[in-house]
């Protein structure tokens, strides 16, 4: 292939990559797909690859020796790349745009169940998660945690499900009025009489595809209000911790449940 | 595909996508601007004259000279011709990828939350032993049984180089001996170099960003459960010999560049980091792309012993490190 085309197709394949990060990053989608951390490397990622994407492409007929003796048969060659340009063209940008116009910015019910929705805290490979919890006793609860106008303590949702494999924060929370938010769901488990939902958030360590989710149980005695399916909701009951066909579960006995905006940072967070 | 199944698989895609790609461009700006500007006699220049002592520095190297395994296999063979004892050439060519900064700083911020210290360590120290290890072995072993016959009767023939009294370099004959060296040739002009050092970086970027993003499409799919194996590979996570093998396999087949596999890796999240280990280590030295590229080089015999020993050492290895690690913990 001419050496000015397969430039410009490469550059076009760098500039479109460098869009991608750039477009999530304008519009702050990409909270949704990294950690705090990452976001302003993938940020500068996405500046570095337009400057090498326009720059190739505005030098692509332009004659440049690099100072090499490329006689011989030494494999010596600083342009020519194992795929040919109109596939590596093809295999770089296709599954990014296809992913740009596919992705609603969030996980299908299928994936969260893969993800730990339906899994309980005893079942998760989570020690590291764990290890991010301070500990908690009822006074530093009182200390750290506002209550609301009806005397709901807030709690947010991964103290109530890591308490479940902590005893002295089990103790400490059992019984406690408190209020949590996350996304509404169906309980799918050890629920017969249709009187239960899930309510989980994602905690996120680098990005969303290492996520997992961290769920507890609503109790509600008689049948869910109607809300929206994973929509955003604030719940308010009481924690209980109760033995159920021989697992742990967080239950929280709902006495009210509401929707809510969602919070600036959708998923838990590694810090 | 389903809709579910579409908007699953661009977000685990994106994510990765995103947070690999800045890492890949750093790598490959490097290993660009190391192509043009780096004069090759530099590195034989920066080893000891000791034999195993030149083993064990050149799996140093790449903290000093940073390239990916795909840029790597290009370099070791103009090295090799212009001199360098081949144990230390497949020394760097195997720690280079793992042994250096961008590498240790990707895995690093791969693995925040997961234990990125002990990650980091480990990968860095296994792929310097395991290099250095088949660098001695090499070094004992007769030209014949490595490189290609081509290769060894160019390194057989001495008038095809000479050596510069004043320059200590050898040269390709021609019609002028136009590579870079530190003396006087006529200088060339830097735009031209910038330029050449730009395409270059594009050139690697394009070939690491394709195998990029086919091992992203394909983690995306385990990632979510779209995979119809994704089940049969979580069943073999708890494996104390499967999960390492079966990572080891993922990663030969996925051909991952080293400056962006961790973000795969940590996202393997049911598998232990014994196996992930194994993984890290294994794919830099060893995948589909690379035994292309070392068919330019080595003999098929010598390529298929140096797969299946690195299989064997690395996986062992793994096991046991992660053993020791969970009895002191």
């Amino acid at each position: 292939m001419n050496p000015k085309l397969r430039r410009i197709l490469f550059s076009l394949a760098v500039l479109v990559w460098s869009g991608a990060l750039l477009y999530f990053h304008a519009t702050g989608r990409i909270n949704k797909y990294l950690a705090p951390d990452f976001r302003p490397i993938a940020f500068v990622g996405g500046l570095g690859l337009a400057v090498l994407g326009f720059f190739n492409l505005l030098t692509a007929g332009q004659d440049a020796a690099c100072g090499h003796d490329h006689r011989g048969d030494d494999g010596h060659d600083h342009e020519t790349s194992d795929v040919h340009p109109l596939a590596a063209l093809l295999l770089m940008v296709l599954p990014v745009v296809l992913s740009v116009a596919w992705t609603k910015d969030e996980y299908s019910a299928a994936a969260l169940a893969r993800k730990g929705l339906y899994d309980s805290p005893a079942d998760m490979n989570t020690s590291f998660l764990a290890s991010a919890m301070p500990p908690l006793t009822r006074e530093m609860i009182e200390q750290s945690h506002r209550k609301t106008a009806d005397d709901y303590y807030e709690f947010n949702l991964m103290e109530l499900f890591f308490a479940t494999g902590d005893r002295e924060m089990q103790a400490a929370i059992d019984g406690l009025k408190v209020e949590t938010e996350g996304r509404w769901i169906e309980e799918k488990t050890r629920n017969p009489q249709g009187t239960r939902k899930r309510l989980y958030r994602l905690f996120m360590t680098c990005c969303a595809a290492d996520s997992r989710a961290i769920p507890i149980v609503l109790e509600f005695g008689k049948t869910p209000p109607e809300l929206p399916e994973n929509g955003w909701v604030k719940v308010a009951g009481t924690m209980r911790f109760p033995l159920e066909e021989g697992v742990l579960q967080p239950l929280l006995v709902a006495d009210r449940a509401l929707a809510a905006e969602p919070p600036f940072e959708e998923s838990f967070l590694r810090k | 595909m389903s809709a579910d199944s579409q908007q699953d698989f661009a977000l685990a895609f994106l994510s990765i996508l995103f947070e690999g790609a800045p890492f890949i461009l750093l790598g490959t700006l490097a290993s660009g601007f190391i192509d043009i500007y780096l004069p090759p006699g530099t590195m034989d220049r920066l080893l000891p004259k000791n034999r195993n002592l030149a083993v064990l520095a050149a799996g140093l190297l790449g903290a000093v000279f940073p390239v990916c395994e795909c840029a790597v296999v290009p370099v070791i063979r103009r090295l090799v011709k212009k001199g360098l004892p081949v144990s230390c050439a497949i020394t760097y060519m195997l720690a280079a990828p793992i042994v250096n900064p961008i590498t240790a700083l990707s895995t690093w911020k791969a693995f925040q939350g997961q234990g990125a210290a002990m990650m980091t360590c480990s990968r860095l120290l296994l792929g310097f032993l395991i290099a250095v290890a088949v660098g001695l072995i090499v070094s004992r072993l007769p030209l014949a049984m490595v490189l290609k016959e081509k290769l060894v009767r160019s390194l057989d023939e001495p008038e095809k180089n000479h050596a510069h009294d004043d320059c200590g370099h050898d040269h390709e004959h021609g019609e002028c001996c136009g590579h870079h060296s530190s003396h006087d040739h006529a200088p060339l002009p830097q735009d031209d170099r910038l330029v050449a050092a730009f395409r270059s970086a594009m050139k690697d970027f394009i070939d690491v960003g394709v195998y990029f993003a086919i091992g992203v499409s394909i983690t995306a799919l385990f990632n979510t459960g779209i995979a119809p194996g994704a089940v049969w590979l979580d069943g073999l996570a708890g494996s104390l010999v499967g999960a390492p093998a079966a990572l080891m396999v993922l990663a030969f087949i996925l051909s991952l560049c080293s400056t962006s596999d961790a973000f795969i890796a940590a996202t393997l999240d049911k598998f232990s980091w014994g196996a992930k280990l194994a993984f890290l280590t294994f794919g830099p030295m060893m995948d589909v792309k690379l035994i292309f590229l070392y068919q330019t080089v080595m003999r098929k015999n010598f390529i298929i012993a140096l797969a299946l020993g690195l299989f064997l050492a690395i996986g062992g290895i793994s096991v046991f490190w992660q053993h020791l690690v969970l009895q002191v913990r």
